[in-house]
């Protein structure tokens, strides 16, 4: 009895020591700044930067519309570069998906040496500077670039297309930048994949199209969500790529946080916009994960 | 303010940096500027004659080195703020006055120069440079161009090969000078107008950036809203390229040096603003800036392709329509707003 008490006690203390580092760590980078933040947001912006400590409630109006007065006015806008940010993340999230999914399955049929080849070149961009990579892109989508030329002198197209500065072309650095993230839990989920389940179903006389979907899918979805999850948040608050690829005529939320600290001088906007999308991006992971959770427990029972 | 991107100042920059900036006392010196906003051999020249370790860090825009100082950085003992930043920074307490009107070669320094609302005697702060924001453009594709009218033209028939700058009082101050309004105008009416003239031409730009001389050399861009300090690109490359401040009128920036309150080295400081004043040292700083003089004397010791550029050195009926900005106070809120109604539509 007490020996078994002393064993607990000594794994809770154990325990503790080992948590504490980043529970520290945590507290002291995460969750004070976002107190700072979340106090900012209800302060009035200072003249040159900065805060006055007035109670200011009116940054939230001038992006949902309430509460106002006489100095905030609602502006739709914001809302509206919000919605376009989420376009953009949504469509890198399926863009990469597209890329990863079937390339997982042909990495984890590979052997040895060359599976983890084919590992090293997924994470190779990583070494590289990430300006320098997104640089790279505006050298290949530019009117005289790499793709224009191909494309002109193939006779396809007579003049240049406007690759860059589009949606587009922040969506491709997007996926590009992203694909690794994607990649590596969607690896991690089909490479245990249990094949003998598979086999299973085509023997009980499902088609191809019927295996993958009541089967491989349903298996490897939490791979899938995972990495949508982790590239669908970097890539609704990025703002490098937009600038640098969408010529800043492409507007994301990220972009206009960066702006309200500096150009505007309007920290606690800057604040409020910040800690919005972030209880919004709350509200949709928890929603999403509630619901594979109740899937989940389905399929057991 | 004057991005080039070329990296060999940086290097100066970082091996001056790297120079001990832990030796004596008295013989050191922090320099807090702009990236690629001084000639590293002016540099070289004061360390050697006064036996004094400078050290350099840059910043990218005037509200970042606001914040940086305003969240309590210290160890730099002069900054190279625009002259509305001079003014906020004099009006909160971060600078001390130099007394830099009393010293010798005071008298070389151009009193059209001293533009401070806050300093109008020159006693914090020493004019260091001043230049048009133009246009830079790619002479094989626009021969020649001479106004705004004839870039917005060029735009409307080829869509997407202009660039404006991603600044909010530039590119809203293009919209200004078009209507004829001040560049510093608090009119809602005027900033609308404003507003609307340049949400007309979004379509036909192919983007608001800073980072366009390689664009506009290599022909991807015909040409760019940008900074007199193209000059130094287009004299490299003449038949190619081209600068030119536009007949409607345009901004133009000056900064100051000034003193921060916070200096650990202030004698040093202030030897160092004494020795910018010095003809020879304006005009070899300036042959690398290509940028508008202040020093009357210096100009005198330009080379020809500096001292006659109607962009660098322009003549009077030129200077006249150049406006440079206030700072707005509160009103900034403005342009701010109109600026993220600009980007969004």
């Amino acid at each position: 009895m007490t020996s078994s008490d002393t064993i607990l006690k000594r794994k809770r203390r154990s325990l503790i020591l080992l948590l504490a580092p980043f529970t520290v760590m945590l507290s002291v980078f995460f969750l004070v700044p976002l107190g700072i933040m979340m106090v900012y947001s209800f302060l009035e912006p200072g003249l040159y930067g900065g805060v006055e400590w007035n109670w200011y409630p009116y940054n939230y109006g001038r992006i949902i519309g309430w509460p106002l007065n006489d100095y905030e006015e609602f502006e739709p806008i914001y809302l509206k570069i919000f919605l376009n940010s989420l376009q953009i993340a949504i469509m890198t999230v399926i863009g990469t998906f597209v890329i990863c999914y079937p390339a997982a399955f042909w990495v984890s049929r590979m052997q040895g040496a060359k599976k983890n080849l084919a590992l090293f070149m997924i994470t190779l961009p990583f070494f590289a500077n990430l300006l320098v990579r997104i640089y790279a892109w505006l050298l290949l989508l530019r009117p005289t670039g790499f793709f224009n030329t191909v494309l002109q002198s193939a006779g396809l197209i007579i003049e240049p297309l406007d690759l860059l500065f589009t949606n587009f072309s922040v969506i491709i650095g997007m996926v590009y930048i992203l694909t690794p993230f994607m990649f590596l839990p969607i690896y991690a989920n089909v490479e245990k994949l249990d094949y003998s389940m598979v086999r299973a179903s085509q023997d009980l006389g499902a088609n191809p199209l019927q295996t993958f979907r009541r089967v491989i899918l349903p298996l490897t979805a939490p791979g899938i969500i995972g990495g949508s999850v982790i590239v669908f948040i970097p890539a609704l608050g990025n703002f490098i790529v937009p600038s640098f690829l969408g010529g800043s005529k492409v507007q994301m939320t990220g972009n206009l946080i960066e702006r309200s600290f500096l150009q505007s001088r309007d920290w606690p906007f800057g604040a409020a916009l910040a800690l919005l999308i972030m209880a919004s991006v709350v509200v949709l992971v928890v929603f999403q994960l509630s619901r594979q959770a109740k899937a989940e427990a389905r399929g057991v029972s | 303010m004057k991005r080039i991107s070329t990296s060999k100042l940086a290097t100066a920059a970082a091996a001056l940096t790297l120079v001990a900036p832990m030796a004596s006392a008295e013989g050191n010196l922090a320099l807090y500027n702009w990236g690629e906003y001084i000639n590293p051999e002016v540099i070289e020249k004061f360390s050697e004659e006064f036996d004094v370790e400078v050290t350099l860090d840059t910043y990218s825009t005037n509200e970042e080195l606001l914040a940086r100082l305003q969240a309590g950085a210290t160890g730099y003992d002069l900054v190279w703020p625009s002259v509305h930043m001079h003014d906020i920074m004099q009006k909160t307490g971060l600078l001390q006055p130099s007394g830099v009107n009393k010293m010798p070669g005071f008298e070389n320094i151009d009193p059209g120069s001293i533009r401070s609302k806050e300093d109008p005697n020159a006693e914090y702060c020493l004019p260091y440079a001043w230049g048009a924001v133009g246009i830079f453009y790619n002479k094989e594709l626009i021969p020649e161009l001479t106004s705004w009218q004839q870039f917005f033209d060029y735009a409307k028939e080829n869509p997407g090969r202009v660039t404006m700058l991603d600044d909010l009082r530039e590119t809203i101050g293009v919209g200004l000078i078009m209507n004829g309004n001040s560049v510093n105008s608090t009119d809602k009416d005027e900033i609308a107008a404003a507003e609307q003239f340049i949400l007309e031409q979004k379509p036909n730009i192919g983007a608001f950036r800073y980072d366009i001389l390689p664009l506009v050399t290599s022909g991807d861009m015909a040409a760019s809203h940008w900074y007199v300090g193209a000059v130094l690109n287009a004299n490299q490359n003449p038949d190619l390229l081209g600068f030119v401040v536009p007949e409607e009128g345009a901004t133009m920036y000056q900064e100051d040096i000034c003193l921060l309150a916070s200096a650990p080295n202030p004698d040093n400081a202030k030897l160092f603003m004494q020795f910018m004043m010095r003809p020879d040292i304006s005009a070899l700083n300036t042959e690398r800036l290509t940028n508008g003089s202040v020093n009357t004397a210096a100009i005198e010791l330009l080379p020809e392709e500096l001292k006659g550029h109607p962009a660098v050195n322009p003549p009077a009926d030129v200077r006249a329509k150049l406006q440079i900005f206030d700072d707005l106070g509160k009103d900034l809120k403005l342009y701010t707003r109109s600026w993220d109604r600009i980007k969004t539509n």
